[in-house]
């Protein structure tokens, strides 16, 4: 990133930053990478075309895959109420989450100078799909159970190490975004 | 036989009762920034920065905070707005032991 800036804000709703090839591409495949899970058994061959049409799905059961257990959480502690909730609703979110990507994914490779502006409603999907991949990483790495310090000192030959470099990066994007967000904002006059 | 009957229809009556209040909880995680829990608080309640504010460390440090209380329509609606920005969140009878 340019000057380790990150998001900044120009005027009163346009938020700004710089991204290098690398970045821009590490960017645009996550985001695919989010959008091609959120899109896993979303088209099943038994589903009732009316149901689905209306974001009713057949499955009612959670996520088996931990990373999608936590991008589509249960609603409920007790399970008939969690899959009703989730029968009805599901589809509708993992559509919500892959507009979010996708619209990160268009910028991206639409700013082929890695230039990117984005107004408040893009800035909220930008919030929403890396947060969502810093979710996803966040459970491949173990987030839950290591420390911070027990990251940051895995072995240069650790796969994982490139992983948690991206985790860390994206939440430093994430919050420059935020930042940038915040300042100035009406609800601040409270 | 009287008494049993004011009972049962105490208990209709409280079940059509929707003046029961409901609870959005958000549970705490590590993934998710102090500040992107915050800006939500304020982006899906309208929540001023100081009231967003202590509501996020209530979930850092206690674990959970109920974020919002109405019906179980609303609190539905909430908890979906929460997922949908990546938080982590379920709903319950405000009458259970949190």
């Amino acid at each position: 990133m340019n000057e380790e800036s990150g998001f900044t804000r120009h005027g009163n709703n346009a938020f700004v930053a710089q991204f290098s090839e690398s970045e821009r591409e590490v960017l645009i495949n996550l985001a695919g990478q989010i959008i091609e899970l959120l899109s896993e058994r979303s088209d099943h061959a038994d589903e009732d075309p009316l149901a689905a049409m209306v974001g009713i799905t057949t499955h009612d059961s959670p996520p088996d895959d931990e990373v999608l257990l936590r991008l589509l959480p249960n609603a409920y502690a007790d399970g008939v109420d969690a899959a009703e909730f989730r029968r009805y609703t599901e589809s509708v979110l993992r559509n919500k989450k892959k507009a979010h990507a996708m619209s990160m994914r268009v910028l991206l490779k639409s700013a082929q100078d890695g230039a990117i502006e984005l107004d408040h409603d893009n800035a909220n999907a930008w919030l929403g799909a890396i947060n969502d991949i810093r979710l996803a990483l966040g459970v491949r790495l173990n987030v839950q159970e290591r420390s911070h310090d027990e990251l940051e000192l895995l072995a240069p030959d650790d796969p994982l190490r490139g992983v948690y470099a991206v985790y860390s990066w994206l939440g430093w994007l994430q919050e420059s975004l935020l930042q940038a967000l915040m300042d100035d904002s009406p609800n601040e006059v409270n | 036989m009287v008494k049993t009957k004011t009972k049962i229809e105490e208990e209709i009556q409280a079940i059509f009762n929707s003046d029961k209040p409901w609870v959005t909880i958000v549970w705490d995680d590590p993934v998710n920034l102090m500040t992107y829990v915050t800006y939500v608080f304020m982006e899906l309640f309208g929540y001023s920065k100081e009231r967003a504010t202590e509501l996020m460390l209530k979930v850092h440090n206690d674990g959970k905070a109920v974020v919002s209380t109405g019906s179980r329509e609303e609190m539905e609606h909430d908890v979906a707005r929460l997922h949908e920005c990546g938080l982590w969140a379920t709903l319950q009878r405000g009458d259970q032991a949190l």
